[in-house]
């Protein structure tokens, strides 16, 4: 039934768009890095999660533009680095060789975009989900506390960027990848978001970019 | 005395450069003007490049490259009369006049510019060989395919890219030649072969005619050029510019982050770039004989480069061809244009 369903999201995930994935974690923002403003921020915090709502580490992205695949990709960066083109909303791997592996990813919501460059300082399997005291005022029916697991909105694999509040992680809305709706974290289906975490160490360096404003 | 002798000649030659020149921008643009729309040669029907409907509506990633051009002059992408050309009567048609502007999946050569007396524009689409290998999902490069079984459609220039390839990179493989697509088709879905070689646009055609085409995996690496774009009459240097910088413009569009849904947005832009680009700034238009909104209006009308790719050939299409080489050189692609200042 999973498989069922995440085949056919591809022309149904607009479904449930504004449902945000938010990360806070204690920390401050690297130089460099162009972070919302505060008031933008809680407003997100207002934005539900579907907590409870099962999502396992077999969930990939399938079909279209955001499976994962292998693609050109040419760059300076050294093979392993991570590159998000926000805009694209993809995460590539580079692999070297004018190749890299390209994943299909969730990101901010317009405001909530930034861009920098930071290294993967922690990484967790099924992590456990606190939401912030901002979070818990605005929707008092979270839970406190939840324990990683199928049903958590951070889904299997997390990997946390130096310095910020940010994240990259799992997801129990597989249909909200390709669309800007978290407070600024990544995420990926579980599935996918395992195969990367094979790929990354502590000390990956992560790029993140933007496209041009006007 | 030298000043005095050679003044006339300076004038003669000045005299015969504006004449020249007239002539020149007399022709193409104001024969277009005059005529009240482009004519564009096009491909018969290739998926995803240029194809008509029943009611003979044109669509397709070279046809919008026509469209971007009549937006560019008439600011209505609408004003293009389409001819259809096959590959051995396209480069007469230009030269006889039949159309302004041949955009026809055609590879950027020597020897068509040096022999044949045209112009090559701009590279639009970026293609060469590449490789679908079938059932082989451990295979993730052209170097790990020594000793496969290869299918080729048989007295192709890709035959001969094949045997250049494996030879330059000391690996040896087994050929499977046949006459048509088809039969090739039928050769690697048989299991006769595992790999499939010819340009890449050709392999993500011809995967989504495939049984399962989620078990063919179409490698990353290219292994021959074949710049793909518009090409003019070699006598029109003015003419030959506006074309070149349409496809400039719509590069560069996306690279500034103007597209057809934010018109407004850039042009109440205050960055200078923007503002060059909208008009507001710079006269540029006027240089080229066109109205200084010339490239607003062709990604108002079109679009910027990304959505004719995504639209047409890229993932709001059939073919899904990834962005690759023909992604921004800024976003790990080649896709350059020189700057509109």
């Amino acid at each position: 039934m999973l498989a069922n369903f995440v085949r056919s999201f591809p022309h149904t995930r607009a479904a449930l768009i504004g449902v945000a994935a938010v990360t806070w974690l204690a920390g401050s923002v690297p130089a460099g890095a162009q972070v919302a403003s505060e008031s933008a921020m809680r407003e997100t915090l207002a934005i539900g999660e579907e907590p409870g709502r099962v999502s396992t580490e077999e969930v990939v992205i399938t079909e279209g533009p955001y499976r994962r695949q292998l693609v050109f990709f040419r760059t300076n960066e050294v093979p392993g680095t991570f590159v998000i083109q926000t805009s694209e909303h993809f995460l590539y791997v580079v692999l070297g060789n004018n190749r890299a592996l390209r994943y299909g990813i969730g990101v901010g919501r317009d405001g909530f975009q930034w861009s920098g460059l930071v290294r993967i300082v922690k990484m967790a399997e099924w992590p456990d989900w606190t939401p912030p005291p901002e979070m818990i005022q605005r929707q008092p029916y979270l839970p406190r506390f939840m324990a990683g697991g199928p049903g958590n909105p951070l889904g299997a694999r997390a990997m946390y960027l130096g310095g910020t509040v940010y994240r990259i992680h799992g997801t129990n809305q597989p249909e909200t990848i390709g669309e800007n709706i978290s407070s600024g974290c990544f995420r990926l289906a579980n599935g996918d978001v395992v195969d990367l975490y094979s790929h990354a160490t502590v000390g990956t360096k992560v790029i993140i970019r933007q496209a041009a404003t006007l | 005395m030298a000043r005095l002798a050679t003044r006339p000649i300076i004038r003669l030659g000045a005299a015969l450069l504006a004449l020249f020149a007239t002539a020149a921008s007399a022709s193409t643009l104001d024969a277009v003007k005059q005529r009240g729309s482009l004519a564009c040669g096009v491909s018969q029907g290739l998926p995803g490049f240029s194809d008509h409907d029943a009611a003979g509506k044109w669509s397709g990633f070279d046809v919008d490259f026509c469209r971007a051009v009549a937006a560019a002059i008439f600011d209505d992408p609408n004003k293009v009369t389409y001819v259809p050309l096959n590959a051995a009567e396209r480069f007469e048609a230009l030269h006889a006049g039949k159309i302004d502007l041949l955009s026809r999946n055609s590879s950027w050569t020597f020897d068509r510019e040096a022999s044949l007396n045209l112009l090559f524009a701009a590279i639009t689409y970026h293609d060469g060989q590449g490789f679908m290998v079938l059932h082989k999902p451990e295979i993730t490069s052209a170097l790990e395919l020594d000793k496969a079984s290869i299918c080729v459609q048989k007295g192709t220039t890709s035959e001969l890219n094949l045997a250049d390839y494996f030879r330059a990179n000391s690996m040896t493989y087994t050929l499977h030649a046949y006459d048509t697509i088809a039969e090739v088709i039928k050769a690697l879905e048989g299991g006769e072969c595992d790999v499939f070689t010819t340009d890449q646009s050709g392999l993500y055609a011809e995967r989504g005619n495939l049984s399962q085409p989620n078990a063919a995996v179409i490698l990353p690496d290219i292994i021959s050029k074949e710049p793909l774009g518009p090409a003019v009459r070699a006598d029109d240097i003015a003419w030959f510019n506006i074309v070149k910088w349409v496809a400039f413009a719509i590069i560069n569009a996306e690279e500034l982050g103007i597209k057809s849904s934010n018109i407004d947005e850039a042009l109440a832009s205050t960055k200078p770039d923007a503002r060059r680009f909208t008009g507001s700034e710079g006269a540029f238009g006027a240089k080229l004989g066109l109205a200084n909104a010339w490239a607003i209006h062709a990604v108002k009308d079109v679009g910027n480069y990304s959505e004719i790719f995504e639209r047409n050939i890229g993932s709001g299409s059939k073919l899904a061809i990834p962005r690759g080489l023909n992604q921004l050189w800024s976003a790990g692609g080649i896709l350059y244009a020189p700057p509109l200042r």
